[in-house]
């Protein structure tokens, strides 16, 4: 078994000498690919975290003070749910102190100073408002116009701007363009790798074929050059993997330089998303080397 | 040992390699394949250790049909068989002891029997004093000793040379065919291929000769005609 290991760890390393410049070209190009993909799931995830207050359709917000009463806000309740014919009554939601808060730590996560100062005590808290799919949109701005001045507690409604139409569009031609990028860059980092890995074999086959005549296995004969390119993807992607982090940390750090209005706040990405992320492109990296280098190491084997 | 029926071979549908021969190979014995370049000696080799298969009939080795074996035991099977060819087939970037050590290596033997069975057939076939030499600071006959040792290695019940002697001096050729009659000896079963007259005719073992893939004649101690 360690003989065994020995060697395919020898010869391994062996081919990734072998073929310097080839397998450089396979990791920068795996690189590159996989860093475009996390900086798109990063950029994804600020366009998500700006639009997660409107998310589910909401297209009415009414903020009513922390300090409301339950009666004051069964009121709000009650008016809000007396326009079943406008406002879907089903998907009417109360996010209370503590919901509103955690909503505050995504919208704000680029901006501290904001964040700092609202808490338990003074954030207020939101209905989320959902029309039915036929009411118009006049009709809502009518009904939910009056609300500040009637109803009590409540602080202001908020519609959605054009602006949110506007990063929604944003957001979907980002997701495409990225996405396609990427797609095509992977594609060629199998491509590349798939390539060495023929290269390595065919440079070898007088090997293979001795291998071959005195008893190996496909699998004893394949294994190192399998190995060969799991490696070149996991370089690739620990390489994009620094390259995200890097980026995040320097495009959060640049945020928190702006005016705390800036908008540029939920952009920013926190928590553990940028591990989840290095982690799916170590994972992704490692299947781009396997299935490069598997399929080679399959069809060349007859050398 | 071996047993080959009615086996017909073709590469294409001009070129018939073998057509219906059958023969059986007896454990420990030596037989010489003969016959002009094209008359399917090797074609018969390549069927033995299963790196063709035939159109029609049945390979026997070693007790098993080897035409219906799954790829998956093909290799072990070949651990059973060794090979000679006339270009040695040496890895030029090992040394003769590792080019040796390799056979065993590939199929998973430890290192401790590596260090023991390799310096001992390289004894066998006297190369002990040129464990370290490469392939090209070794003269023709001597790469064909390591090509020997390393098929040997592994104590297969068979020996499959093909043109062994082909491209060596009669001496040295005179010199590997004492070697090979030795590992005969041992119990090894050969099967050789040649076209080398002098060479037959000095060993008078079983001869077999095929002429555009028939099979003409097969003659025990038999010489080349």
């Amino acid at each position: 078994m360690f003989s065994r290991l020995s060697y395919t760890f020898r010869e391994m390393w062996a081919s990734l000498r072998r073929n310097f410049t080839l397998t450089a070209a396979a990791i920068i190009t795996a690189a590159v690919s996989l860093f475009i993909l996390g900086l798109t799931l990063l950029v994804l995830r600020g366009f998500d975290n700006q639009l997660s207050q409107w998310s589910g359709g909401v297209e009415l917000i009414v903020y009513v003070e922390n300090d409301a009463t339950p009666e004051q806000l069964q009121v709000v309740r009650d008016a809000l749910e007396s326009n079943p014919a406008v406002i879907d009554v089903d998907k009417l939601e109360y996010l209370d102190v503590d919901a509103s808060l955690a909503e505050a730590q995504r919208l704000f996560a680029g901006d501290p100073e904001t964040l700092q100062l609202l808490t338990a005590e003074n954030i207020p808290t939101q209905f989320k408002v959902v029309p039915q799919p036929d009411a118009s949109a006049e009709l809502l701005t009518e009904i939910a116009s009056s609300y500040k001045e009637r109803l009590p507690k409540v602080i202001s409604v908020a519609f959605p701007s054009k602006q949110i139409d506007v990063l929604s569009t944003l957001r979907g031609v980002v997701q495409f363009v990225l996405y396609l990028i990427t797609l095509i860059l992977l594609f060629s980092a199998v491509l590349l790798i798939w390539n060495t890995i023929r290269t390595a074999m065919f440079a070898r086959r007088r090997e293979i074929e001795v291998m071959k005549l005195v008893g190996a296995t496909n699998w004893f004969i394949r294994v190192p050059f399998m190995l060969e390119g799991l490696i070149q993807g996991l370089v690739g992607a620990v390489f994009a993997s620094g390259g995200v982090l890097t980026a995040n940390w320097y495009w959060t750090s640049t945020v928190q330089s702006f005016p705390p209005d800036s908008g540029f706040g939920a952009f920013v990405v926190t928590g553990n998303y940028p591990q989840w992320v290095v982690f799916w492109l170590i994972v992704l990296g490692m299947l781009v080397g396997a299935i490069g280098s598997g399929t080679a190491a399959s069809k060349f084997l007859d050398v | 040992m071996i047993k080959l029926e009615n086996v017909t071979k073709s590469y294409s549908t001009e070129v018939t390699a073998l057509q219906d021969a059958s023969f059986d190979v007896a454990k420990a014995e030596f037989v010489f394949l003969v016959g002009p370049s094209g008359s399917g000696k090797s074609t018969l080799l390549r069927l033995m250790n299963r790196q063709e298969k035939p159109e029609k009939g049945e390979v026997w080795v070693a007790g098993r049909n080897i035409n219906d074996m799954p790829d998956a035991k093909v290799p072990h099977l070949r651990r059973n068989i060794g090979n000679i060819f006339q270009d040695y087939k040496l890895l030029a970037n090992k040394t003769v002891f590792e080019n040796v050590a390799f056979a065993l290596e590939v199929i998973g033997r430890p290192k401790h029997v590596i260090r023991q069975q390799v310096p001992a057939v390289l004894d066998l076939v006297g190369l002990s004093g040129k464990q370290e030499r490469f392939p090209h600071q070794l003269s023709g006959g001597e790469q064909q000793r390591v090509s020997i040792a390393r098929a040997f290695v592994n104590r297969p019940l068979i020996l499959l040379a093909d043109e062994p002697t082909g491209n060596l001096d009669p001496t040295t050729g005179e010199g590997i065919m004492r070697l090979l009659d030795r590992i005969n000896k041992t119990g090894t079963t050969v099967v050789m291929a040649t076209h080398d007259q002098r060479i037959v005719n000095m060993m008078r073992k079983r001869v077999i000769q095929l002429d555009r893939g028939i099979i003409v004649r097969d003659q025990a101690r038999g010489v080349y005609e």
